[in-house]
């Protein structure tokens, strides 16, 4: 009876009140992103380096890495939503290692509504695949997860079938040069028909140096994918142009 | 973690860690893709039920293996492709190594460490890093017991009934999300203390945390009063005796109810038994600590809150944070367990669920509080628990009894509850010793710092509240006795002695208060040899309920105290004639 009670009255107020969300990074403020943790990790004052997608002063088009001929060179513009740092940064981990990749969805709105301000429509999405014995532990590709939520919130179908082959030290702890040198060969596309003069965004969780995403393009170019999008939840931000106050 | 499903010549389906592959035993097929153990539970269970279905296909291994790939089909979809690999037994150079005792100094290490624990994977990582050892290592030494019977693996969430349940803390509330073995669930219960999910697993083991009873020094520092030593022959006699698994140790605050536990804990120490002194939070786990040391010296003592360096020690004496309880099955012979009532035990179904499976069978918890739950109430009444009281403090003075003053306006900031009346009273009270002035909500604290301040210039007034980044230091300073007046939320409701000290609540007859929250306020007042006396103001417009209870619980030790004989006969007939006088 008590119970009944309960439910009860959480559904009149349900009625009665609009049930506000709090924002998902920072548990405080208005929902889904409040304009605090807007200004601090998503930085809409920030342009993005069409390179590798880092965050940069917003009257340059490329980092210094990116200038200086480092970066990917397969795809045709790669963006980021935020700065990996802070409650971005714990937010993508506790849904990578605390699984719970339910979260994606409590920000897949703007996440997605930001994705297709900055980039055009595409045939398809593409996640950056993991590889078996990592996915086999974590149970879930978190890529996947934001791929298949841009599906639903967006329309986009999802363009399969890029393979993970051997596995890799994970790249955490590799120069840039190691990190492209460790994932030449790691993907492949079997069927290359079914991407053949296709447009696709090509989706992970994080991007630092842009060596996964650049790898994989390479082999979706080999397939003869037409233009390749790079999206990423967060990227690094470069260092030196970040103004001095800071 | 993944477990390698196998199969032996007669059909029988059991696994191992995946990362012992090459290491196994005699001639079995093996699954080549690792699964988690929830899964490989689903399907031994399917197999044995349709076993008794179907007695025909018993021991037909190639069936067998057909029917498992068909069953994780239909568990995992088409995400995932399965074969078969015969493992020969010519291939195994480390056949039974299983069965043997471990005898190097990290393994004994390990065994000492592991009794009576409940430990996740994330966990054992941390193990691995203090052993200094790699995580391989500490996942073999760990099958090597579950090989051995005396230890299992368990999956952390696992499917029960219709729902699912964590098995670390007993919690149904998951997050179920899609997974690449089908429906995975995540527990929202326990996340502070880690992940757990329906893909990982715990591993439990079996055996007590005292292998063989050693030497116990119990040298108590002071002496117990007589109202303690009262007690504490009732706890005792409990401990060796009652046929209750549960018992409600009901003391007056701030009259020493944990020393009280001590003789007996010695006692079921000398027995081999495994004894548990828990509390909800930190800072009361750091202020039993060196009383137990003291009194128990040489003793190991494990003490481990979340905030505790090194999580992995040994022995049977163990002091912990509720959450760290979790840590532990079917461990301990005695809980004592401390401030029930508290946050974050109080309400909490799986910290409740960790002390009950923390707790061997036919084990027993005592619990101590000066103010019991209504749930703890009720058992006793039912007969289910049993009561031992502990009325009176150790100066042999009654429990200061709470007065009502009553405000015409509401005291809540910016209403004019700042009276000359109030004010009044807290200069009255100020002269006996500092005043502390309790309020039910964080925003009341500011603006009452600031109309105090107005009336009183000369004084030293602040305040603090939970999230008030300056809260250690003032607390410091208000122990120290810097302060003629101090402002505060309940965070100051319990734990702190401060001597001299004079108690006012403001709005006592807000929601927020109820009657443990008002019995512990006053119950700062009169605790120590020097100040055994004080005054409590409770001032609202109303009384509520919650006022009236607690005055009643506080009249009503008073009372237990005076038949007792454990109060000074004079204070005893002042403090009665003075409980006509109040609410």
């Amino acid at each position: 009876m008590k119970d009944l009670r309960g439910v009860s009255s959480e559904f009149l107020r349900s009625l009665w009140y609009k049930n506000e969300p709090v924002c998902v990074l920072c548990s405080e403020g208005d929902g889904p992103i409040c304009p605090i943790c807007t200004e601090n990790y998503l930085h809409p004052e920030l342009g993005r380096c069409l390179g590798c997608g880092k965050l940069i002063p917003i009257d340059l088009l490329q980092c210094q890495d990116c200038e200086a001929g480092k970066g990917p060179k397969q795809l045709d513009k790669v963006v980021a939503w935020g700065h990996y740092y802070g409650g971005l940064k714990e937010f993508i981990q506790n849904v990578k290692f605390n699984a719970h990749p339910n979260y994606i969805g409590q920000i897949i709105k703007p996440f997605s509504e930001w994705a297709i301000s900055q980039l055009p429509a595409v045939d398809g999405v593409v996640a950056v695949p993991m590889h078996a014995t990592k996915l086999g532990e974590r149970g879930f590709n978190q890529a996947e997860v934001i791929a298949s939520a841009l599906h639903w919130e967006l329309g986009l179908p999802i363009l399969q079938g890029v393979k993970r082959i051997e596995t890799r030290v994970s790249q955490v702890l590799l120069s840039r040069k190691e990190r492209l040198q460790n994932l030449r060969g790691v993907f492949a596309v079997p069927n290359p028909e079914d991407y053949s003069g296709r447009s696709v965004w090509l989706v992970d969780d994080v991007t630092t140096t842009g060596a996964t995403l650049e790898a994989v393009a390479e082999v979706l170019r080999g397939s003869g994918v037409r233009t390749i999008y790079g999206l990423c939840l967060a990227a690094g931000r470069e260092k030196k142009l970040v103004p001095s106050s800071e | 973690m993944l477990f390698f499903l196998t199969i032996n010549k007669n059909g029988i389906v059991s696994y191992f860690p995946h990362l012992e592959r090459d290491k196994q035993g005699s001639d079995v097929s093996l699954l080549t893709t690792p699964l988690p153990l929830a899964v490989i539970e689903e399907i031994q269970d399917q197999l044995h039920r349709r076993k008794l279905l179907d007695m025909w296909n018993f021991g037909k291994n190639k069936n067998t293996k057909l029917e498992i790939i068909r069953l994780l089909n239909d568990i995992c979809g088409d995400t995932l492709h399965f074969s078969w690999e015969q493992i020969q037994a010519n291939t195994l150079s480390h056949q039974g190594r299983f069965e043997e005792e471990v005898k190097d100094e990290i393994g004994v290490r390990f065994n000492q460490i592991v009794l009576g624990r409940q430990i996740s994977i994330r966990d054992f990582r941390g193990l691995a890093r203090e052993l200094k050892i790699l995580e391989e290592r500490v996942i073999e030494l760990a099958h090597r017991n579950v090989v051995q019977g005396k230890a299992q693996w368990v999956p952390s969430v696992k499917q029960h009934g219709r729902g699912w349940q964590c098995q670390r803390c007993g919690q149904e509330d998951v997050e179920e999300w899609p997974s690449l073995y089908g429906t995975a669930a995540t527990c929202r219960g326990c996340q502070s203390i880690g992940v757990s999910t329906s893909l990982d697993v715990l591993y439990r083991d079996q055996r007590l945390l005292i292998e063989s009873p050693r030497e116990v020094i119990f040298l108590p520092h002071w002496d117990l009063t007589e109202a303690q030593r009262l007690a504490s022959v009732q706890v005792l006699n409990y401990i060796q005796e009652a046929s209750e698994g549960r018992a409600l140790l009901w003391a007056a605050c701030g009259a020493g109810k944990t020393e009280v536990c001590f003789p007996s804990a010695a006692w079921a120490l000398k027995q081999g038994k495994s004894v548990l002194f828990a509390a909800p939070r930190q800072d009361v786990i750091y202020d039993i600590m060196p009383r137990l040391k003291r009194d128990f010296p040489k003793y190991p003592l494990q003490v481990l809150t979340g905030e505790s360096s090194v999580k992995f020690q040994s022995g049977g004496l163990v002091l912990a944070t509720t959450h760290q309880v979790l840590r532990f099955w079917r461990a301990f012979d005695i809980i004592f367990m401390d401030e029930m009532d508290a946050f974050p035990y109080q309400g909490s179904k799986a910290l409740d669920w960790g002390l009950e499976h923390a707790l061997r069978q036919g084990g027993k918890i005592l619990y101590l509080t000066a103010t019991p739950s209504p749930e703890g109430l009720k058992l006793v009444k039912q007969g289910k628990m049993r009561l031992i009281q502990l009325p009176a403090r150790h100066h042999r003075k009654p429990l200061p009894i709470p007065v009502w003053l009553k405000s015409a306006y509401s005291l809540e900031p910016n209403c004019n509850g700042c009276t000359e009346e109030v004010v009044l009273q807290i200069r009255t009270l100020r002269r006996e010793g500092p005043v502390l002035v309790f309020v039910p909500k964080i925003s009341w604290v500011g603006s009452w710092i600031k109309s105090l301040r107005q009336y009183f210039p000369d004084w030293k007034v602040d305040g603090s509240y939970s999230s008030d980044l300056g809260r250690a230091q003032k607390i410091k300073r208000l122990i120290r006795g810097e302060f003629d007046l101090f402002v505060s939320t309940t965070i100051l409701e319990r734990g702190v002695t401060l001597p001299g000290i004079q108690v006012v609540v403001l709005g006592a007859d807000h929601s927020i208060f109820d009657e443990r929250a008002l019995v512990q306020m006053a119950g700062r007042v009169g605790r120590t040899q020097e100040c055994p006396g004080g005054g409590v103001i409770y001032i609202s417009k109303q009384i509520s309920p919650a006022m009236k209870t607690a005055v009643r619980w506080i009249k009503d030790q008073n009372r237990r105290a005076m038949e007792l004989g454990l109060l000074d006969q004079q204070e005893g007939r002042r403090n009665l004639e003075r409980s006509q006088r109040s609410l």
